[in-house]
């Protein structure tokens, strides 16, 4: 067999359409970067990248839900927060009452009326007591369902509900307890022995209508269980209103922290324009040019010289 | 001696004709790619006569010798083995996209962090009807991506079955070609035109095959072709005039043996080789799919019976199925998400048992980072082959070069082969035209 060394012509044809068709294709993927602004279309073009992109998804949409579980915790713990503020009114208001009928120039006329008036605060307070979230939960019963107390056929209220808060989600590693239980909120110990606002109002009322002996003095007994409910209530505003705080200081890191996210995401994942189009133009111009020379180079044949 | 003359001029004549012919052809041929250029040796004849010890020897012109196809077996063979490869690397490419579109594309992981997030949602208020619902919502659609996942990569595993087939096809026609080839070359003349496209066409079938599946071909004295799989110990598929036939068992959803008259070989290289490789690993992404969709089961039906449905009742499986292709949502509502412990009353607003769900589902041995590695592995496997690519695409681009080089049809050098060709017959015709001449001048002295 015998060898010989030429220029072959299909060869450089050939090759000029293999040189072409790759400056073609890249045109083509700088243009789909440009018009979609997404660098990665599929994973095979950056594996690592695009494994990023998907812990960033996954940040980016717990951040969302984080964020819808703060929204949420922050209403119902402002709403828990009214409700605990209508109950310190309620007992100063007691109290007030108390202190009147502890003089003795309230006569059995003007402490038949505060009772009256001391069994309107207890429906109140009962009525707080069970109050419910935007969306029909009960806010103090802690995770047990509605209703938080129960009231039986004597008049007498028990708490219904349980010790347990539950927590909420807003951080990665952050859980905020929901609020206060109602137990925490509404029972006492009055000289080391369990007692209730409940009680407490419902036994003023009582003691006033003639339930005791003496009625101003039962009324001035009746002081140190309405200041211990007091203590208690506006115990649980302040850790309310603690959380509250926690709840807009974990706010203001999320939003800080999606802007982040969504930074980082930009920067993996989106299309430098000025760079791609750039690019674009230089590979056009290498396009062009080729096309010009090989016009011009293919047309060098001795055939037209013949 | 003046016939003499006429004599060589006739020759030369048939020589520059011949040559003439072949430049010709040569051109015809230019953009024909089995096509191997052309030369025609000529020799000098002279007659040598002897009497006694008196040598004599009489110029004769030329002869036309043999057809020579310029090529060398050496580069052919270079030109096949990195064909092989870049075919085997490119189909394999062409398969791992299938799956890689039948995993990304479905958005299965999207939609498995959606799943999370709802579950995480509920957290904030687990008694809320809105919630619940969407969680379930969540789980149903989480169930159908799984589904349709399974199924993209079940039609990307179809398709690379039928073109395993037709590849195997392909090889069986191309072979039984080329013993006929290899039977047509036995019987064929040295040094013939006939003989020179009979080598072309076997050469055109050698690349083809080996497009196919990677092949070692040895060449008898007839230049017929042996074929053996480029594979220790692998059976012949072409000798003379026989072919044999190449076959592939495929096990749905399993492995894939490839037969040369019954016996398993391993091809090494070309399309089939490719295919093969893809459908292995096909095989391995429908195995960490169901991992997945089982580890998804599991895990929600394990903390679905750990706990207490918003009536108190203890929790039902969430879903039901065993791998992707049959993973189904089968709650009846929101309500019967188990988020609260087990013995939980009725309206519970502990989420005890949904954080333990969360965990289990978002863990690091969980579905959702079971199938960001699965991704990743695919993804990274195609880029790293892509990267094989563009190197083995390089090399047979060069291989062709310098086989096109030798082989190649150069169209100036045919231009000036005409004109020469062309010149060397005017001056043969002038020859003719002299020794004419000179006749005419020795007759005129009479």
């Amino acid at each position: 067999m015998m060898t010989g060394i030429s220029n072959s012509t299909s060869a450089f044809f050939d090759r000029s359409l293999g040189q072409m068709n790759d400056l073609r294709a890249s045109l083509e993927r700088f243009q789909t970067q440009i018009a979609t602004g997404v660098r990665i279309e599929r994973g095979s073009d950056d594996p690592v990248a695009a494994a990023r992109l998907r812990a960033l998804t996954r940040l980016e949409r717990r951040g969302e839900t984080e964020a819808e579980n703060a929204a949420r915790l922050g209403q119902d713990l402002t709403q828990a927060s009214n409700e605990i503020e209508g109950v310190v009114a309620i007992l100063q208001r007691v109290r007030e009452l108390a202190v009147a009928a502890g003089s003795d120039t309230a006569g059995a006329s003007g402490r038949e009326a505060i009772a009256l008036e001391i069994e309107q605060l207890g429906e109140e307070l009962f009525a707080r007591s069970n109050a419910r979230s935007i969306t029909g939960a009960p806010l103090f019963a802690g995770t047990a369902g509605a209703p938080a107390f129960v009231r039986d056929a004597a008049g007498n209220v028990t708490y219904n509900g349980n010790g347990q808060n539950g927590t909420v989600p807003v951080a990665p590693g952050t859980q905020i307890e929901r609020g206060v239980t109602g137990d925490q909120l509404f029972e006492f110990d009055v000289n080391g022995t369990p007692d209730s606002a409940f009680n407490v109002l419902s036994g003023l009322a009582l003691a006033l209508r003639g339930g005791a002996a003496d009625p101003a003095e039962a009324a001035q007994d009746a002081l140190a269980g309405i200041d211990a409910a007091l203590d208690s209530a506006t115990r649980s505003q302040t850790i309310i209103g603690t959380r509250l705080d926690w709840v807009n200081a974990i706010q203001q890191d999320q939003e800080t922290r999606a802007l982040d996210v969504a930074a980082q995401r930009s920067q993996i994942g989106d299309t430098d324009v000025t760079d791609a189009i750039v690019r674009l133009q230089q590979v056009l111009t290498a396009l062009e040019a080729s096309q010009a020379s090989f016009t011009r180079i293919s047309s060098l044949s001795l055939f037209n010289a013949l | 001696m003046a016939t003499s003359l006429i004599t060589i001029g006739r020759t030369g004549l048939a020589a520059s004709r011949a040559a003439l012919e072949l430049t010709a052809q040569n051109i015809a041929n230019a953009s024909n790619a089995d096509y191997t250029r052309r030369r025609i040796d000529q020799s000098e004849l002279v007659t040598t006569g002897r009497i006694d010890r008196l040598q004599r020897s009489t110029l004769n012109g030329v002869t036309i010798g043999n057809v020579d196809r310029l090529g060398n077996e050496f580069t052919q063979r270079q030109v096949r083995a990195s064909t092989s490869d870049l075919a085997r690397i490119e189909a394999e490419i062409a398969g791992l996209r299938g799956a890689e579109s039948a995993l990304e594309q479905s958005g299965l992981y999207e939609s498995l962090v959606d799943f999370e997030a709802a579950l995480t949602l509920l957290e904030s208020d687990p008694t809320d009807s809105a919630l619940r619902t969407a969680a379930v919502e969540s789980a149903r659609q989480m169930a159908e991506t799984f589904q349709f996942a399974d199924f993209a990569l079940g039609n990307a595993r179809d398709l690379a079955e039928a073109e395993l087939g037709a590849g195997i096809d392909t090889i069986n026609g191309t072979a039984s070609a080329l013993a006929r080839i290899n039977l047509d070359l036995v019987g064929a003349r040295e040094g013939t035109a006939g003989r020179a496209a009979l080598l072309d066409a076997r050469d055109a079938a050698l690349r083809d095959l080996s497009q196919e599946i990677g092949i070692e071909v040895s060449f008898d004295q007839f230049g017929a072709a042996e074929v053996r799989l480029a594979a220790p110990g692998s059976p012949v598929l072409v000798s003379a005039a026989s072919a044999s036939t190449m076959s592939a068992d495929i096990t749905p959803g399993g492995p894939v043996e490839i037969r040369i008259d019954g016996a398993a070989v391993s091809p090494a290289g070309g399309n089939v080789a490719g295919r093969v490789a893809a459908l292995a690993d096909y095989t391995q992404r429908q195995s960490e799919l169901d991992a997945a969709a089982a580890a998804t089961i599991a895990r929600a039906n394990t903390a679905q019976a750990a706990g207490a449905a918003l009536d108190g009742s203890p929790g039902q499986p969430l879903f039901s199925g065993t791998r992707a292709s049959d993973i189904t949502m089968v709650l009846s509502g929101g309500a019967g998400l188990a988020v609260a412990p087990a013995g939980s009353p009725a309206g519970s607003r502990d989420t005890g048992n949904l954080a333990n769900l969360i965990a289990a589902f978002g863990a690091d041995d969980g579905p959702i980072a079971g199938i960001d590695r699965t991704l990743l592995s695919l993804s990274s496997r195609i880029a790293g082959l892509d990267t094989t690519r563009d190197g083995l695409a390089m090399i047979r681009e060069s291989a062709v070069a310098t086989m096109l080089a030798e082989s190649g049809v150069d169209l100036d050098t045919e231009a000036a082969n005409l004109v020469r060709l062309q010149q060397a017959f005017d001056a043969n015709s002038r020859v003719i035209q002299i020794a004419t001449e000179l006749f005419d001048t020795i007759l005129g002295l009479g």
